[in-house]
């Protein structure tokens, strides 16, 4: 395979831009969705009344990570068929368990005597919910979001396969036209994308959480 | 002020009562100590005052009125009613000031009567507002937390304050000085507190009235003196330790055991041994100790009013601790 710069500089300027786009949109879109789902679920199955469906819940979670993305999208080929709606589908399902486990875990490492005071003090549930649990579990979810954010933005290559759009179009042509310079420029800009992804997570998380409480 | 009757509590999957059938009042003002071994139902009693637990049976009133009709949502009633653990429980996330305005703000009062409330509360329980105010809990030593955990507990100025081992967690030095620092605070606040504690010797300093409790049931109920004096069984003798009778001198005033006398013997005013009819008898002791004498001389005010003699400790301590000790 040979390596010519100048083809390598279009790829990267001129060609990606359009595909780096739909890539963003392939990963922030099923991002948003499975947070709006992973984490009020995960906030439901630590309530007194959900706890107990805690293990069948978590296992569909589980199960959404473990099946290949390529998979779900076979899957649900009859029904969705093929573009970039089956891939924001798959990748929605791949985001939802780092998101929901993280919350679990976060909402679980509140300190019992916290919760104890702020309930002898007179909280309701949802004022204990809302001022007490959710900004003290925050650091731990936001981990979990990035966790979801990283393996997203890799993942979301393989979207270009079933006519989904995003870097994997470039990467994959590379690999169709032996072109290791197609191959490099996408791979490089789907790191981009997933490191400031991430640092922007991160400042969004200090934002919203003391100093001495930042993991 | 605070009354039980007949209260019970059988935890579900449990058959044993951890709480069993315990009815006594509260009087206003007091502070009344639950001591005993863990797992009595001290602190289940106190969770059961302010709803964090219902009783299977029985009722608890305050002012005359149950606490299951005061209002659908306890909550409310929380709000009124302090709460100090001995983890303190201060919110990691808010900064002291923060915390200690924690109930104001539920009770939505407004921000301009809270930062002057905060700054107050702080001073009262010494410290300096202008250096913890922004700080958060983590920078603060356990002593100044569990400072702000009591000044967070008085904050709406609660008539009731409950209190479980809120001072088990520092080291014994610093416990005597925020026992002392409370005692002092609650001869003006007069607030009616519940007070949980395993250490029988606090329950002494800062009860009014002792609730004794053993597996789940009142054992003995009384001030320390009708405690001291007269233990209903050797539970109750074990509790207090083998030092019951110089204990006991703790907290007996001279005036109680002064042998009424008009002229001071020669003995007394040749060693200059005085004390004041409202020292406890122990500080007589001491003194007969320091002086070498059998006897010293009981002063109210300037008026000489008789004499504590050594024999008489003697007699005293015996008919108390009997041969045990």
């Amino acid at each position: 395979m040979e390596f010519e710069m100048d083809r390598f500089i279009n790829t990267l300027i001129d060609r990606s831009p359009p595909h780096a786009l739909e890539h963003l949109q392939l990963v922030l879109i099923p991002l948003v969705i499975a947070f709006i789902i992973a984490f009020p679920v995960a906030v439901l199955l630590t309530r007194q009344r959900f706890i107990k469906y805690t293990d069948r819940v978590m296992a569909f979670f589980n199960m959404g990570q473990t099946i290949p993305p390529l998979a779900v999208i076979a899957i649900f080929f009859p029904f969705l068929g093929l573009g970039r709606t089956p891939a924001l589908f798959a990748l929605t399902i791949y985001a939802l368990l780092p998101i929901a486990r993280n919350t679990l875990a976060g909402l679980k490492g509140v300190p019992r005597e916290v919760k104890e005071a702020a309930r002898g003090m007179g909280m309701s549930e949802w004022e204990m919910l809302l001022r007490v649990e959710i900004p003290l579990s925050m650091p731990v979810v936001m981990a979990g979001v990035k966790i979801s954010v990283v393996l997203t933005s890799g993942t979301a290559a393989l979207g270009a396969l079933v006519g989904g759009g995003g870097m994997g179009a470039v990467i994959f042509a590379g690999i169709d036209f032996f072109r290791a310079e197609l191959i490099i420029a996408g791979t490089l800009i789907i790191a981009a994308i997933a490191i400031i992804l991430d640092r922007i997570l991160t400042l969004l998380s200090n934002m919203l959480t003391p100093p001495h409480m930042k993991i | 002020m605070i009354k039980l009757v007949n209260v019970k509590k059988v935890f579900p999957g449990t058959v044993t009562p951890a709480v069993n059938e315990i009815s006594f009042e509260i009087n206003e003002g007091n502070i009344c100590v639950f001591v005993g071994p863990s797992g009595c139902g001290k602190t289940t009693i106190l969770r059961m005052i302010n709803r964090l637990l219902e009783p299977t049976d029985g009722d608890i009133y305050i002012k005359g009125q149950k606490v299951k009709d005061l209002g659908v949502n306890p909550d409310q009633l929380r709000r009124e009613i302090g709460y100090v653990i001995q983890q303190i429980g201060l919110m990691p996330h808010r900064t002291i000031e923060q915390n200690v305005a924690l109930v104001p703000r539920l009770l939505k009062w407004p921000e301009n009567k809270i930062k002057p409330r905060v700054k107050y509360l702080l001073e009262m329980v010494g410290l300096e507002p202008d250096k913890v105010s922004k700080k958060y809990p983590y920078q603060l030593s356990g002593g100044m937390m569990q400072r702000v955990g009591v000044a967070r507990a008085l904050a709406a100025d609660p008539p009731i304050m409950l209190m479980d081992e809120p001072f088990g967690a520092v080291d014994p030095i610093l416990r005597e000085k925020l026992q002392d620092e409370f005692l002092k605070l609650q001869k003006e606040m007069k607030k009616t507190i519940c007070f949980v504690t395993h250490d029988i010797n606090e329950a002494i300093k800062m009860g009014d009235h002792i609730v004794i409790m053993n597996k789940g049931k009142l054992v003995q109920h009384g001030t320390p003196m009708e405690i001291l004096a007269n233990p209903v069984n050797d539970f109750v003798k074990n509790l207090l330790g083998v030092d019951r009778g110089t204990k006991l001198l703790e907290l007996t005033k001279s005036e109680e055991m002064v042998e009424r006398a008009e002229e001071i013997p020669t003995e007394i005013s040749n060693k200059n041994c005085f004390i004041l009819a409202i020292d406890p008898v122990q500080r007589a002791l001491e003194l007969m100790m320091k002086k070498d004498a059998d006897i010293v001389g009981v002063h109210d005010g300037n008026k000489f009013i008789g004499t504590i003699s050594w024999e008489n400790i003697k007699k005293h301590i015996n008919r108390i601790s009997g041969d045990e000790a």
